[in-house]
């Protein structure tokens, strides 16, 4: 197998590695670096769990090699908070919108996405925004109430 | 909007914080240890086959990589579920094929490599030679003259029956005024817990001891049948549960690659890690709802019920599963069918039924959605027919209070049930009258659906052993520690898969500790930690998890009330323990903070114990649920479809529930919500599907679709807390009954917004293409 050097930046951090052409960017995210809160529902771009952001656009990591990322700037979710949760990882736990928590992760992704382009969605906006995520614990009822109440703290 | 959410007993989640910084620790997030081989698992492509030859000298000749057969593991003796009880046959499950594959996707090798896409590679250059064999894959296949038999224990390919009926039935239903009759059927479905399966095997050859880590919801069930299969004694094998990514039944089963990871860990003394993908996951990860349910019901003049016969059929797949055994379904759809209704009258015949397609198991309900189905179909047929208002024709047959303690005609006694105060809600919060009002879009035909249901939850010892289930004990334990500081560690011998055990169970202990539910830590999902009880399945958290957890807080505040008394000088039973200390009824000011009750505990204080008192606040208390507990509901769905392309949308949902004193009903909320999407799925969308030759066809989510956000409402719910008499601290279980509603109202809806159209709606799904047809039919003409 070819060994390809790549270097890239992720949550603020410079890393420079040598990882076989082939490997998944996010399994180079996962065992490589060892940022496992990325994670893997589907494996082939449908549930939304391994979505991260790169360059500022969202993407699932399961669809992308890991040679791809070479320059990119990458926030996973393990980059979201500080010392306090992110305002939408604060209204997922007021809102009670995860259960397992394997899902959510590609949520909040999704979610922060959605409020920069969209600071004051619509239910409708809402669902239309984030339907490319599966949730198979929350039935999303509480993960739509939590994203109108994230959208609240971040335009307070 | 639901109500829980403003509920001063809905604290937060004490487990959302790590999972929602990514900190959280999964079974794929576990480090592996040096010297780790990853394993592939290869599945038979064929329904059923002969196995002549494995030829896998390509693959071994990649670097670091190992094959192994069963010729590899001689002494892993086949696994049997049940109890030879009359109407089982007894059929095994081999761990790994030896000459003969049942299923696409049995276990044919165990692929090891350095890496898991070298063991990918490898997958591919492993030849095996196949003979193949007629298969079975229906149920109309399988029960056919002369079918291909699925094992020779099974003759017929029946795997369970069971027959009943009671008392004075015949007569009973030859004078009904009315006998109505229908057949129902389900679609078989797939769990999907986001997280698929996996383990990592772990075997220190000094120590003799073998760690296990498995996404599983019962640790506790696993190590006992590997100790068995393996000929490993229990106290040399350590299985735990990570955090564990949804299970909804499907990871309450023993699965063989976790006995093949613990028997290639001990033979090659290195750590195996398996991780399914999403195909794995559909082919060998038990599948569910693949039911039939033939109904006759008969009733008095008036709408009054006299009793049913059912006629049941499930698809079991190959094998038993491990450890619910071929009846789970069979067995659990008469025993569920009831529901809120009072008849005398009740007899079944149920049958589990082998074919060659993955082994069936537990799925949130089991059988009850689709029997709920059925039920709640029937009662709305009688209305059509008496020209009834479908809630009149359930209130006309609804228990009420005069009837508990009610004994329902499958022997499962109900202590209380607020059914028509449910449905009354119900009506209120889905403005069921006001539904003609609403129907004003031309190009939608809408419809509205009702499902009174019960949900049983929290089954003991008893009544698996009645199942012939003596592999699940059915009890649980907890064991309670308070430490010198005062703060405490609970030890519950189930685990959580996203239910948010570690908030509800520290409020519960916390009711009679007086210490603060943050001040308890709940630790589950390890042998080595937790005392041994059954798992998390079957709605049984609440009753049989938390009833161990309630007994084991008041022995412990009943010796901090002993203590306190003894250094206060005063009666034990003038103690109150709250908000972190021990007060005295009836003395202002005298009291004493928990923290120094526990230091005098630990032998810490100048003061001993009281005389005869042993230290420590230390106990481990088992609990066994007598009786079932039944919760009960009544959802009412509104839906619309297009006529246009026949798609379904559902307009609003309303749920209300009872399952006795709520203990986080943030928590129940979401429960329920989760149960409805789970139900939703299967009625609008989900289906496996096999060609002729049991090949599965949907093996990824574009094939298998799931509900996403744009098909699920919101809710409106409201709770009638109705105390249960028959548990500790008046708990019932939940979290099935949204699912086992949901599948009833929203089949129920749909038959009403096609009233008037030439089609009976009586299984699931219901396809767009079908809907279309009976429009288009209709109104071309």
């Amino acid at each position: 197998m070819t060994d390809t050097q790549i270097t890239l930046t992720v949550n603020g951090q410079r890393h420079s590695r040598r990882v076989p052409t082939r490997m998944l960017l996010s399994d180079f995210l996962r065992h490589e670096l060892r940022l496992t809160g990325t994670h893997i529902g589907c494996g082939h771009g449908v549930c939304g769990a391994c979505t991260i952001e790169i360059d500022g656009a969202t993407v699932r990591s399961c669809l992308m090699l890991a040679v791809q990322a070479e320059g990119a700037a990458i926030t996973t979710v393990e980059g979201l908070a500080g010392e306090a949760l992110h305002p939408v990882q604060q209204a997922f736990h007021e809102h009670h919108a995860l259960q397992c928590g394997y899902c959510t992760p590609g949520f909040l992704a999704a979610t922060i996405e959605l409020l920069r382009e969209n600071p004051d969605p619509s239910e409708a906006e809402i669902r239309e925004a984030l339907h490319g995520n599966l949730c198979r614990c929350t039935g999303y009822v509480n993960i739509v109430h939590a994203v109108k109440r994230a959208a609240e703290l971040m335009r307070a | 909007m639901s109500m829980g959410h403003n509920d001063p007993r809905s604290v937060p989640r004490k487990e959302d914080a790590r999972l929602l910084r990514g900190q959280a620790r999964f079974l794929d997030d576990i480090e592996p240890p040096a010297g780790t081989l990853h394993a592939i698992f290869l599945r038979s492509p064929h329904a059923h086959a002969r196995i002549l030859g494995i030829d896998a000298s390509a693959a071994h000749a990649l670097p670091g990589v190992l094959v192994l057969t069963a010729e590899d593991f001689p002494h892993l003796a086949p696994l049997s579920p049940d109890l030879p009880l009359a109407g089982f046959a007894p059929v095994p499950r081999p761990i790994i094929c030896t000459d003969t594959v049942r299923f696409v996707g049995d276990l044919v090798a165990l692929i090891l490599a350095p890496d898991a896409y070298i063991a990918e590679d490898a997958a591919e250059l492993v030849l095996v030679d196949y003979d193949p064999l007629p298969a079975v894959v229906t149920l109309e296949d399988a029960l056919a003259d002369g079918a291909a038999e699925v094992h020779p224990q099974a003759p017929g390919n029946l795997l369970f029956q069971n027959r009943t009926a009671t008392e004075g039935f015949d007569a009973a239903f030859a004078a009904a005024a009315h006998v109505f009759r229908e057949d129902f059927s389900a679609s078989r479905v797939a769990t999907v817990s986001l997280e698929p399966r996996g383990c990592l095997a772990r075997h220190d050859a000094g120590l003799g001891e073998t760690t296990l880590f498995s996404s599983t919801q019962v640790p506790h069930l696993l190590r006992n049948t590997i100790s068995t299969a393996l000929g490993i004694p229990e106290s040399a094998l350590r299985v735990v549960a990570p955090d564990v990514g949804g299970g909804f039944g499907m990871k309450a089963s023993v699965y063989p690659e976790e006995l093949l990871a613990v028997a290639a860990a001990r033979k090659l003394n290195r750590p195996i890690k398996w991780v399914g993908d999403r195909q794995d996951d559909f082919l060998a990860s038990s599948h569910a709802r693949d039911m039939r349910f033939g109904v006759e019901m008969a009733m008095e003049a008036d709408g009054t019920l006299i009793g049913f016969r059912l006629d049941v059929l499930a698809n079991a797949g190959a094998y038993p599963g491990i450890p619910f055994g071929s009846s789970i379904e069979a067995g659990g759809g008469p025993r569920t069918f009831p529901g809120p209704y009072r008849f005398k009258h009740y007899a079944f015949r149920t049958r589990a039924v082998a074919t060659h397609t993955t082994p069936s198991g537990p799925y949130r309900g089991v059988a009850a959605p689709v029997g709920f189905m059925a039920l709640e179909g029937m009662m709305d047929r009688a209305a059509a027919a008496l020209g009834l208002d479908r809630a009149e024709i359930r209130r006309r047959n609804l228990l009420v209070d005069a009837d508990y303690p009610f004994i329902n005609a499958s022997g499962i006694r109900y202590d209380n049930g607020p059914h028509h105060a449910l449905l009354a809600r119900a009506l209120e919060l889905s403005d069921y009258r006001g539904f003609a009002t609403r129907d004003t879009d031309p190009d939608r035909l809408r419809g509205i659906g009702i499902a009174c249901i019960t949900e049983q939850t929290g089954q003991g010892s008893a009544r698996y052993r009645a199942r012939g289930l003596l592999r699940i004990p059915g009890i649980e334990a907890a064991r309670l520690k308070v430490e010198p500081d005062g703060s405490a560690v609970l030890f519950v011998s189930q685990t959580t898969q996203g239910q948010g055990h570690l908030t509800t169970f520290a409020q519960m202990a916390a009711e009679s500790l007086g210490i603060a539910p943050e001040h308890i830590t709940v630790q589950e999902g390890d042998t080595a930690l937790t005392p041994y009880g059954s798992g998390t399945f079957a709605s049984r958290g609440v009753v049989a998890g938390g009833g161990a957890v309630i007994t084991a807080a008041e022995t412990i505040a009943a010796k901090m009330k002993r203590i306190a008394g003894h250094i206060m000088e005063a009666d034990p039973a003038d103690i109150i323990l709250r908000d972190g200390v021990a007060e005295v009824n009836g003395v202002p000011g005298l009291s004493i903070s928990i923290e120094e009750i526990a230091r005098a505990a630990h032998a810490m204080r100048p003061i001993g114990m009281p005389p005869g008192e042993t230290f420590g606040l230390d106990t481990t208390q088992h609990w066994d649920q007598p009786v079932s507990s039944v919760s009960a509901a009544c959802h009412v769905a509104e839906i619309s479809i297009q006529r246009r392309t026949g798609q379904i949308r559902v307009e609003r949902y309303a749920i209300t529930h009872d399952c006795g004193r709520m203990i986080n009903p943030m928590i129940v909320d979401g429960q329920t919500h989760g149960a409805v999407l789970q139900g939703l799925g299967p009625v609008l969308m989900e289906r496996l599907l096999h060609d002729s030759e049991g090949q599965l066809m949907t093996t990824t989510l574009l094939d298998y679709t799931l509900p996403t956000m744009l098909d699920m409402p919101d809710i409106a719910m409201d709770h009638i807390e109705t105390p249960a008499l028959d548990t500790l601290g008046g708990v019932k279980g939940v979290a099935e009954g949204g699912t086992i509603g949901a599948v009833p109202a929203l089949v129920n809806a749909i038959a009403h917004a096609m009233r008037g159209y030439d089609i009976n709606i009586r299984a699931i799904p219901v396809r767009p293409e079908t809907l279309l047809r009976a429009i288009s039919t209709k109104d071309s003409r």
